[in-house]
């Protein structure tokens, strides 16, 4: 299987926000995960489980700290798959 | 000038907005669910808010130890011969004979050759998980993990994955595509009873697919020790591989109706971690009477048959009562029963409804409870009778009742 590009990988985090994001915010490289999609923190860990299984990787929840946006996760994705 | 400018323009509690939000949304419903004043407690089962009798449902007072005659004696008499506090760590000010009495009676309670005790429960997974825990270490985590496990997670530098709750196989699956950890190793870290929805871990399958990946079982059972196993050691007597647990953690705030914690391992090497646990070593040692209560409560809880089979059957009654009602319950019986709530404020009205017809319960909302759920969750304790949970499901049958009526209340107040 080839490397997913960074659209791939951000329209899998639109796939799977979509539980999450019940009120359908629209969903931008720069919108924030928790302040602008309003998911809790819990789900943003729930929603980072499912990448971690359909990427076949491990995404240490220290990264995940780190990011804000749903751009800062495709990019991040990228970087463990590469 | 424009610094003075900007410094008006903005406030340190900015960042708190949304969250004040909610809060004042919560307030315009009723009381603050975080923040609720009682006028007195009189019992384990019983307090008074706003000049009224209420029913205590959501104290976790497993075993209604708290006013026991033999606790309560054995803390006042830690008062008369040791003061009230410690006014420093063990580190410091060194370990009364109690503290290391409590740790002899925990470890052969549990038959483990090592146990420490802490202040509180939050410190203990925190210490313990950070000590643990180092550099090339990898924590393998449960996805409904009590915050305290997480804060534990924060304070080392070692990776932390999460995996799916209560699934065994998907543990597997993460060890494996972990692949070896190289100078380190996995901590698998599970609760036995999950303090939200009060659902049970298959801890035997956790220690075979943990110890099949040369890794460390760390289990939490803060609201399961006392409750069940014969001698009430918790879930993993229960499943009967306790001795195959490589730490148990717990506190004396709930059974143990004290305030402390206790982390305890089959591993001897376990007291090492005296020396670099920041939390254990950089805080007052738990108080006299904190450790003589628990102290005593260890003793009740070993031969506490009556007490875990009164608190079963109240659990089973409760359940199947709600359950009749239709009312959508979150796991199977257990002295946690968590009843989930289309939405927060619908909890917060029902909630704020059952305190004035006499029930207190607990009301949980995300991000502090699995899937995003709104919960009326409840504790029951063995101090429970038959009628007190009678009195419960009377409230919530009203509660069904009432539903229209309520929610034409809840839309006034929010219109206001």
């Amino acid at each position: 299987m080839s490397k997913p590009t960074r659209k791939e990988i951000h329209n899998k985090i639109c796939e799977l926000l979509k539980p999450y994001n019940p009120k359908n915010h629209p969903i931008k490289e720069s919108s924030g995960i928790m302040t602008d999609l309003e998911v809790d923190s819990v789900a943003v860990f729930d929603l980072v489980m499912g990448l971690e299984d359909f990427y076949d990787i491990s995404i240490p929840m220290e990264l995940i700290s780190d990011i804000r946006t749903v751009g800062e996760l495709s990019i991040a994705i990228k970087e463990l798959i590469e | 000038m424009s610094n003075v400018l900007n410094y008006a323009a903005s406030s340190i509690f900015d960042k708190y907005a949304i969250l004040q939000s909610r809060v004042d949304l919560m307030m315009k419903i009723g009381k603050d669910a975080l923040g609720l004043k009682f006028d007195d407690i009189v019992s384990a089962t019983k307090g008074k808010i706003d000049g009224r009798e209420i029913l205590l449902a959501g104290t976790n007072n497993y075993l209604g130890l708290t006013f026991d005659d033999d606790c309560m004696k054995a803390a006042k008499n830690a008062v008369d011969k040791h003061g009230t506090g410690t006014t420093g760590s063990r580190v410091a000010n060194g370990s009364y004979n109690e503290h290391i009495q409590l740790e002899k009676a925990l470890a052969e309670h549990l038959k483990m050759e090592s146990c420490v005790v802490f202040t509180t429960g939050y410190q203990t997974n925190l210490a313990a998980i950070s000590g643990l825990a180092g550099d090339n270490d990898v924590i393998f985590m449960d996805a409904d993990a009590h915050a305290c496990v997480i804060d534990g997670t924060r304070l080392t530098s070692s990776s932390t994955i999460r995996f799916r709750h209560n699934n065994p196989e998907d543990l597997d699956k993460r060890l494996k595509r972990q692949g070896d950890i190289s100078d380190g190793h996995a901590l698998v870290v599970i609760e036995g009873m999950y303090s939200m929805f009060g659902d049970i871990a298959p801890v035997d399958e956790f220690v075979d697919v943990t110890h099949r990946h040369g890794g460390y079982l760390y289990i939490d059972e803060a609201h399961s020790y006392g409750v069940f196993g014969p001698t009430g050691c918790g879930i993993a007597e229960e499943q009967g591989v306790l001795d195959k647990i490589d730490f148990i953690s717990g506190t004396f705030s709930k059974s143990l109706a004290s305030v402390g914690g206790f982390c305890a391992s089959r591993h001897k090497e376990f007291e090492i971690l005296r020396k670099v646990m920041r939390p254990y070593m950089f805080t007052a040692s738990a108080t006299p009477s904190n450790i003589c209560a628990a102290l005593m409560a260890v003793e009740k809880v070993k031969e506490g048959h009556h007490l875990r089979k009164n608190l079963k059957t109240r659990s089973l009654q409760l359940h199947s009562g709600l359950s009749e009602m239709g009312y959508d319950i979150c796991a199977d019986a257990s002295p946690v029963i968590a009843v989930r709530r289309p939405n927060e404020a619908v909890a917060a009205m029902e909630w704020n409804w059952l305190i004035e017809n006499g029930v207190y319960v607990n009301l949980a909302v995300p991000p502090g409870t699995p899937q995003s759920s709104s919960l009326l969750r409840i504790s029951l304790s063995a101090a429970h009778t038959e009628m007190d949970i009678n009195t419960i499901l009377k409230a919530f049958s009203n509660l069904k009742s009432n539903q229209q009526e309520l929610m034409a209340r809840m839309s006034a107040r929010l219109a206001k």
